[in-house]
């Protein structure tokens, strides 16, 4: 069995914001050679996630809207006070909630050398955080 | 539009560049963030809204062995990026340190100078160790940073930075700008003392000690003294400071503007009160400046 690890890193622009990485992620799942098994994404990071969904922008905003009213930036949260270990305060809970919410991986299926994705079905780095240079790993695993 | 109050601790090209401030980020300035690319900085000015920030380094060759950046590499960094202005730092415990202020102004084109008193252990109204270097700033018309208040890192301590120490300089060297920083928190109403009294005492925002930039401003700007006050008595005393990277500057700037304070004063905050001690007019008095109309949105 083939296994290839490749960390992809990228450099976010806002505060918050979805990053379409579908083509970086078929460009790894290539250049493996694997042509049957799986491959998994997943963020480094506490303040960021992967997330699938439909490639629009209006769904995109609608996300990134409705994880504001989950978790809002301004919200009363324990983090906000000076972490010890740090040198500096902890103000980004809001962040790590959307994390939470949307989680940090997502797999497809690999066949015949391409990935099995839906019609619709994009995948996105969510930048709860930034802007921030970030890095996730894609796995590729198969024959 | 202008950040007063930087440090570029965490830039990953000066890291790679010079290894040892990585060290030096970690166990002397108390910072355990990771590095990032100098493009997080810029993007995070262009978040905020801003266009430039100033550099500040800390001189603790005494007290601690290295400098938070020398003169030399604040120079270097600025040479990346038109968008940085450098400051200068010196250790007053070195004879030659008035020397060296003026070798960064004049021939590495650095713009003012930051002092810690807290970490570089030193009393800002020593005359012995410190009026020289007082003295030369004033002649080469740059202003001051002096940190005041609480400090991070590790064994500096407060006492040191108790802002009732900055009278005997701002008195004794007239034509100096003093900025403090951090709004010389917990002390804040001595540093507003200063700053509404003495017309080359300034005072900049980049404080955040608990909650979040907010709920901490808010609580400091609005409610320990009136909003009105920074409004109408300082207007043109206070400069915004974001303390990167202990804040995102982004989340900073956006405390400052949903304080409640009007447009020609956020102007002024963000713009035109950090121009004009930065624009060699450095000793040109208050009065005279608001008169002439050099001060952008100077309402009176």
């Amino acid at each position: 069995m083939k296994i290839k690890l490749e960390m992809v890193e990228l450099q976010t622009q806002k505060g918050m914001e979805l990053i379409d990485i579908t083509q970086e992620v078929e460009r790894v799942v290539t250049e493996s050679g694997v042509r049957d098994g799986i491959v998994n994404i997943m963020s480094k990071h506490t303040s960021t996630g992967i997330i699938v969904t439909e490639g629009i922008w209006c769904v995109e905003q609608d996300i990134l809207d409705h994880l504001e009213k989950l978790a809002p930036e301004k919200g009363d949260y324990h983090h906000n006070r000076p972490l010890d270990f740090a040198g500096r305060l902890g103000f980004n809970a809001h962040a790590h909630l959307k994390s939470v919410l949307t989680g940090y991986t997502a797999f497809f299926p690999i066949q015949q050398g391409q990935l099995i994705l839906g019609g619709a079905q994009r995948i996105y780095f969510a930048e709860y955080d930034g802007p921030l240079s970030r890095t996730y790993c894609v796995q590729v695993l198969g024959e | 539009m202008i950040d007063f109050h930087t440090h570029p601790l965490l830039v990953r090209e000066m890291w790679e560049k010079h290894p040892d401030l990585r060290r030096i980020t970690r166990e002397i300035f108390f910072l355990n963030s990771a590095p990032q690319p100098l493009e997080v900085f810029l993007r995070e000015l262009h978040v905020a809204g801003l266009e430039r920030a100033v550099l500040l380094p800390i001189d603790v060759s005494t007290t601690k062995g290295c400098q938070i950046y020398s003169n030399a590499q604040i120079a270097e960094l600025c040479q990346m990026s038109d968008r940085f202005v450098g400051f200068a730092s010196v250790d007053p415990h070195r004879e030659d340190a008035a020397n060296e202020l003026e070798h960064a102004i004049k021939h590495l084109g650095l713009r003012g100078l930051k002092l810690v008193p807290p970490s570089q252990e030193f009393y800002p109204n020593d005359q012995k160790l410190a009026y020289p270097i007082y003295e030369r700033a004033q002649n080469l018309g740059v202003p001051i940073v002096f940190h005041a208040g609480m400090s991070w890192e590790p064994h500096a301590k407060a006492k040191y930075g108790s802002p009732m120490h900055l009278e005997d300089v701002a008195c004794d060297f007239p034509g100096l700008n003093i900025v403090i920083a951090h709004l010389g928190w917990p002390w804040v109403e001595e540093a507003v003392m200063l700053a509404i009294k003495y017309p080359n005492v300034y005072l900049d925002t980049a404080a955040l000690y608990f909650d979040n930039p907010w709920e901490f401003l808010t609580f400091v700007m609005t409610k320990r003294l009136p909003l009105t006050l920074f409004e109408r008595s300082l207007r043109h005393k206070l400069i915004f400071g974001s303390n990167y990277p202990r804040a995102e500057i982004r989340s900073m700037a956006k405390a400052i503007r949903e304080l409640g304070l009007c447009a020609d004063c956020l102007e002024l905050v963000f713009a035109g009160n950090a121009e004009r001690i930065l624009g060699g007019r450095g000793r040109e008095p208050l009065k005279q400046a608001v008169d002439s109309g050099t001060l952008r949105n100077g309402n009176r």
